[in-house]
């Protein structure tokens, strides 16, 4: 039993000292972090993000002066919801611009050939490029924390809604990340690997609900022009769950309105066509979804660098 | 002595290009090989091959022993490679960059320290250890390439191009740089454009072309293969005519070659001949016999230019 007891840490930090040993990672954040472009970068980062709290705050508490203004808990939470905004935007579009540089860059600079002739796995490339530009992507996240601490001290944000947002921030930011690498790993030209990765990203998180808009006027036509069926109703319920729960915003949303309207984090109840059904929250399926993405990126990149080329 | 390499009818084919055509060679361990040819011969593609950087259409390849498509990670382990054209990474030190490709390598951190030295000393960059890779002068890049290819000492090192690009004086310290590995015991594969250079250093030569191997062995046999007449070359004091007009009489003499046909002094001659030493003695005898004032006379030893010439068609070039 102490063996066991023992064992465990000690696998663990092998886990650990591997992820850190890795020589990709070592390599890619000695590079990043040497000069002052990084901390120029967090610098401005960080000044901007005080600026447009402090405009935000500012227009709150003029606006919570008068009369039936708005209490301290709106303000904190729109100061959470600011910072968590600029969060999406960092995870949606920094990391897989990080990343989408990350294989086809070894490709231009003629040093691709070099890394596969040498004992690194394919594996091991891609979780060090994935950790080295993760890991600017959360400096910048935990860098802002203390801004966003700003929204507790005002109160109106639950410890679950922190916990519900940073879960779905991290697992995006892996996703995105590997979406990234993989197209970086599948195109020659890192030009080529950003558009496509941009085009892919955003129509994740644009496209999906500008199609639901398009969508929107077809179904107000189906309620106005008479008695819905009660199965269209329930189907049409689950399929707009379903389809937020394939999007960022629409989920951080829906899923923060679930939590204060229905008091319902996983699961609530609800009266559709006279019957009584059972309705989900996005988050959870959007959590699912999102980590079964990451692998299956994972590993088609990880097949791709292993692959030797035909050409 | 055993085979290191040993290349099977290897063939690869990019849509309707053919860049190797069934190419078969076996590399004995410890020999320095000048693989050489017009561009697009199929050199790069027959080395991306060997260090399983590319899939042929057919054949085998083997290095050590081991398949280079089956078993790519222990081909890897005993190979060092260099690449025609390969980059350096930006704002990276010298002692780094080695230090990553080592950590690539499997090699622990309490070894790298020591070995980095090593190999810079053996480069002769010893006093660049800390300058930033991208600020390097091209031949000391490519002397960087080179200790890159031998963190994890490999047996072979296939090198392709080492010298291109280089000034003479980057070329030499090349040159004396693959001299030490070959003392070192290290087999080398390498190819290039510079065949005064590969004459120098090497053991043994291929020539391909057209994805064919057309001439391949030990060089002073290939000398000899490649040229079925040896060429003579005899001065005389006076007239050239009694001399021509006495060799042509001779039966193992095929072609007499002097001024103005060719750009030799007017003392002197030279002739195609197809005996051998005795031979060629006996014919010096007969020549002073005659009266033939011989001042000088002897073999004109031919050139690698010579045998590549002579082996290729310039195909691909």
């Amino acid at each position: 039993m102490a063996e066991v007891v023992e064992e465990q840490p000690r696998r663990r930090n092998r886990f650990l000292s591997g992820l850190l040993q890795n020589p990709v990672t070592v390599k890619e954040l000695r590079s990043r972090m040497r000069g002052r472009r990084a901390f120029v970068v967090l610098t401005v980062y960080l000044t901007l993000m005080g600026l447009f709290i402090t405009i935000l705050y500012g227009l709150y508490s003029r606006a919570a002066l008068q009369t039936y203004g708005p209490d301290p808990a709106q303000a904190g939470k729109a100061v959470y919801g600011a910072v968590l905004g600029v969060q999406v935007m960092l995870v949606v579009l920094l990391g897989p611009a990080f990343t989408a540089a990350a294989i086809s860059g070894e490709k231009e600079r003629q040093t691709y050939d070099l890394l596969r002739t040498t004992l690194l796995p394919a594996r091991a490339l891609v979780t060090g490029k994935l950790i080295s530009a993760l890991s600017y992507v959360f400096l910048l996240i935990l860098a802002a924390l203390p801004l966003q601490s700003i929204a507790f001290l005002l109160g109106g944000v639950s410890v679950v809604e922190l916990v519900v947002s940073v879960l779905l921030v991290l697992v995006s930011a892996v996703a995105f990340a590997l979406l990234g690498l993989f197209f970086s790993s599948l195109m020659r030209s890192t030009l080529g690997a950003v558009v496509v990765t941009f085009a892919g990203s955003l129509f994740l998180t644009i496209g999906m609900p500008a199609i639901v808009l398009v969508l929107l006027p077809f179904t107000s036509a189906l309620f106005s022009s008479g008695p819905v069926q009660p199965w269209v109703q329930i189907a049409l319920s689950y399929g707009g769950l379903s389809l937020a729960s394939t999007n960022l915003p629409a989920t951080i949303i829906l899923s923060e309105v679930i939590l204060i309207e229905e008091d319902a984090l996983f699961f609530w109840s609800t009266t559709l066509g006279g019957r009584s059904v059972v309705l989900f929250s996005p988050w959870w399926v959007y959590t699912i979804l999102y980590i079964l993405l990451s692998l299956l990126l994972f590993w088609l990149t990880v097949r791709r660098v292993s692959r030797v080329p035909n050409r | 002595m055993s085979s290191i390499i040993e290349i099977q009818d290897l063939t690869k084919r990019y849509g309707n290009l053919l860049a190797l055509d069934h190419l078969t060679l076996q590399v004995e361990e410890g020999a320095v090989v000048g693989f050489i040819g017009p561009n697009g011969a199929g050199k790069t593609t027959t080395m991306r091959i060997l260090t399983t950087l590319l899939q042929p259409t057919s054949g085998q390849a083997w290095v050590g022993g081991y398949e280079v498509t089956r078993e790519p990670d222990r081909v890897r382990q005993i190979i060092g490679y260099m690449p025609d054209f390969f980059g350096v990474y930006d704002g990276m030190m010298v002692w780094e960059y080695l230090d990553f490709f080592a950590a690539c390598y499997g090699i622990a951190p309490q070894v790298r320290q020591g070995m980095i030295g090593d190999l810079l000393d053996l480069v002769d960059l010893g006093h660049k250890r800390d300058s930033f890779v991208d600020e390097l002068s091209r031949g000391m890049k490519q002397r960087l390439c080179l200790a890159r290819t031998l963190t994890h000492d490999p047996q072979i090192l296939i090198l392709d191009e080492p010298a291109s690009g280089l000034d003479p004086r980057a070329r030499i310290e090349m040159r004396e740089l693959l001299r030490e590995l070959k003392q070192m015991g290290k087999t080398i594969f390498f190819s290039s454009h510079i065949l005064s250079e590969v004459a120098d250093i090497c053991t043994s030569i291929a020539i391909l072309e057209a994805g064919r191997l057309v001439a391949y062995g030990d060089m002073a046999e290939m000398k000899k293969q490649l040229r079925a007449h040896r060429l003579i070359e005899v001065r005389v004091l006076g007239e050239l005519a009694p001399l021509q007009a006495f060799l042509l009489g001779v039966s193992e003499v095929a072609t007499v070659l002097a001024a103005p046909d060719v750009d030799l002094p007017p003392d002197t001659l030279r002739f195609d001949f197809s005996g051998d030493d005795v031979a060629l003695s006996q014919l010096l005898s007969r020549m002073v016999a005659a009266q033939i004032p011989v001042v000088s006379y002897s073999e004109v030893t031919g050139d690698l230019e010579d045998v590549f010439l002579h082996a290729t068609q310039g195909i691909v070039s």
